[in-house]
């Protein structure tokens, strides 16, 4: 019995053997069991604080289903009013992600600290960048939304924000990986510094840099669906308007149609990713 | 004489190299003849062609999208607005961050925090079979599309209407936002683990096996220690995610911080508004940095 309490208390605190030569020798330390017992009460306070209860979700979890069934049918009347919210939430992403992206890429080179610039610049670009990154695409166009009025023209300006932010850390973050062998040899010719980026680092992040693209706007078509809520234009706002209807029929048109989008834009992404990036 | 002219590139030949270097095309002893180091720079491809066109590309893509984007000019009290609301964010008020009610600012960033972590806590649950389940050197085919087809469906949808539709479910609260998160980064992080599974090193299981190992021993110790690092960084990457993304959720009635944050914008509490969005930064920033660690660690690890 008092082996057992012994090794049960063994998972806490290390063995210590004492060998032959009377030296004294300690086990690895092993954090694991003190891990799992701080993630097990988190798990507890967090389900105490968020009100977890699954015999809530036994009771009614039928109306998500009835909910879902009564879609199914859909609405095909309904094309023709959802068409044009539908293609805004496609330019929208489409057009924030170019102009994010595109004004991303010189200065994450500028960013990147292994071209060794003014480190006071390097600090303060990154910690805005990161504040900026910070805040959610919805709360940026709750905020334009005011100075702007409503339309696409927010979410557009949101959603380049975004992506901008984005762009900007995964490529100075890869670029700090390169290799700068190219680029020193380049310089040592006496070419220009840009002269040096263009040709020696250019080519080596190119390929990172479409599927980052890719990626941004793939992702951006997802938040532009949601931004319409705040009244930045797109599907957003049809969505909710029709569940709060209650016109289920109407809301299973647009999530077809939802699904068809991003599924095709995936496609679509996947195959420009095998072409480009070599 | 006539061996010289015999030597000559024909007219196709010599058009090709002439022009060729704009085209993004250039002759392998065109590069081979330049002496200097300068000389075959300006040698080198220069397909000026293909960048004017991918340019145009491009403007035309901008061109056809700017029609639905009309810029309506700034709304009458615009920038007094843009003033007023920087001097909120430079004095955020201290009544709400020092405030530990259920209204104050620690609760609610609190209550966020656990929306993102019990979301992605539930949704590794529900992921993990999944994946299983979707890759191709576990299941047959035919159930590898079934579930696939599954999952890119519950992907697909906006994660504000999972929101919106779970709190018709269940009730206004922050169990909604639970639910919402959970099966939004149940699909993403379905996607990640396949990927992982996929790249699973089958030897080692076949070496366990001629060991004598029982199915148990198998998962333990041929499994688990090739699946645990990419499993648990792809679930850190997802709460930074998740966390970000409870702070919207309140929009809807799923509990969060955004609710708030929301109200106090449109009211033009802007002191309030400072005060919640720096919690939100510094809560955000801190697990970004904390998980970035951990991940950081996890990939040295597996070198």
């Amino acid at each position: 019995m008092l082996n057992f309490i012994q090794d049960l208390l063994h998972i806490f605190y290390p063995r210590s053997y004492t060998l032959a030569n009377g030296k004294k020798v300690r086990e690895k330390f092993n954090t694991a069991p003190y891990i799992t017992i701080l993630l097990i009460a988190l798990i507890i306070y967090c389900m105490q604080l968020a009100g977890v209860d699954f015999s809530i979700l036994r009771e009614r979890g039928k109306n998500f289903w009835d909910m879902l069934g009564r879609m199914l049918p859909p609405n095909w009347k309904y094309y023709d009013t959802m068409k044009k919210p539908m293609l805004d939430t496609i330019n929208m992403s489409l057009l924030g992600s170019v102009f994010g992206c595109a004004v991303a890429l010189p200065v994450s080179f500028y960013l990147s600290s292994n071209f060794r610039l003014n480190k006071v610049y390097l600090a303060t670009h990154r910690v805005l960048l990161s504040l900026l990154r910070t805040l959610p695409t919805m709360i940026i166009a709750c905020y334009f939304r005011m100075v702007l009025g409503m339309g696409a023209l927010v979410g557009t300006i949101a959603i380049s924000i975004f992506s901008y932010t984005i762009c900007v850390k995964m490529m100075y973050e890869y670029i700090e990986t390169v290799d700068m062998g190219p680029y020193e040899a380049l310089l040592s010719t006496g070419a220009s510094r840009p002269k040096c980026m263009l040709r020696a680092i250019w080519p080596q992040v190119k390929g990172y840099y479409i599927s980052t693209v890719l990626y941004c706007f793939e992702s951006n078509v997802k938040s532009a669906a949601i931004l319409g809520y705040v009244g930045a234009g797109g599907i957003g706002q049809i969505i909710s308007g029709r569940l709060n209807l209650r016109r289920y029929a109407d809301l299973g048109l647009v999530l077809i149609f939802m699904t068809a989008t991003i599924v095709i834009l995936e496609g679509i992404a996947r195959f420009a990713r095998r072409k480009l990036v070599r | 004489m006539n061996n010289e002219k015999k030597n000559r590139p024909g007219l196709f030949k010599r058009l090709l190299k002439d022009w060729g270097p704009l085209l993004g095309i250039s002759i392998g002893s065109d590069l081979d003849d330049a002496r200097t180091v300068e000389d075959k720079y300006r040698r080198y491809p220069q397909p000026w062609i293909r960048y004017i066109l991918f340019l145009l590309f491009v403007l035309c893509i901008v061109y056809i999208n700017s029609i639905t984007v009309e810029y309506s000019g700034v709304t009458a009290r615009g920038w007094g607005l843009v003033k007023a609301s920087l001097r909120g964010l430079i004095t955020p008020s201290w009544k709400v961050i020092v405030d530990t009610s259920s209204t104050g600012l620690m609760h609610m960033l609190l209550e966020t925090f656990a929306i993102g972590f019990l979301g992605t806590l539930f949704g590794t649950i529900l992921a993990i079979p999944l994946g299983f389940v979707c890759s191709r050197n576990v299941a047959p085919r035919w159930v590898n599309l079934l579930f696939l087809v599954i999952v890119t469906v519950i992907r697909s949808f906006p994660s504000i209407m999972y929101g919106i539709m779970f709190v018709k479910t269940v009730g206004p609260g922050p169990f909604a936002g639970v639910l919402t998160m959970t099966i939004g980064s149940a699909g993403m992080l379905c996607k990640m683990f396949v990927e992982a599974i996929e790249d699973i090193d089958k030897g080692v299981i076949e070496a366990l096996d001629a060991a004598g190992c029982t199915a148990f021993e198998k998962v333990r110790y041929g499994i688990i220690p090739q699946l645990s690092s990419s499993i648990i960084s792809s679930v850190l990457y997802r709460l930074d995610i998740n966390i970000k993304n409870a702070s919207v959720l309140g929009l809807v009635g799923a509990g969060g911080i955004g609710a708030q944050l929301i109200f106090a914008i449109d009211d033009r509490r802007w002191s309030d508004t400072g005060a919640m969005l720096w919690g939100l930064v510094v809560m955000v920033l801190l697990i970004e940095y904390i998980s970035t660690k951990i991940r950081r660690r996890l990939a040295a690890d597996v070198r």
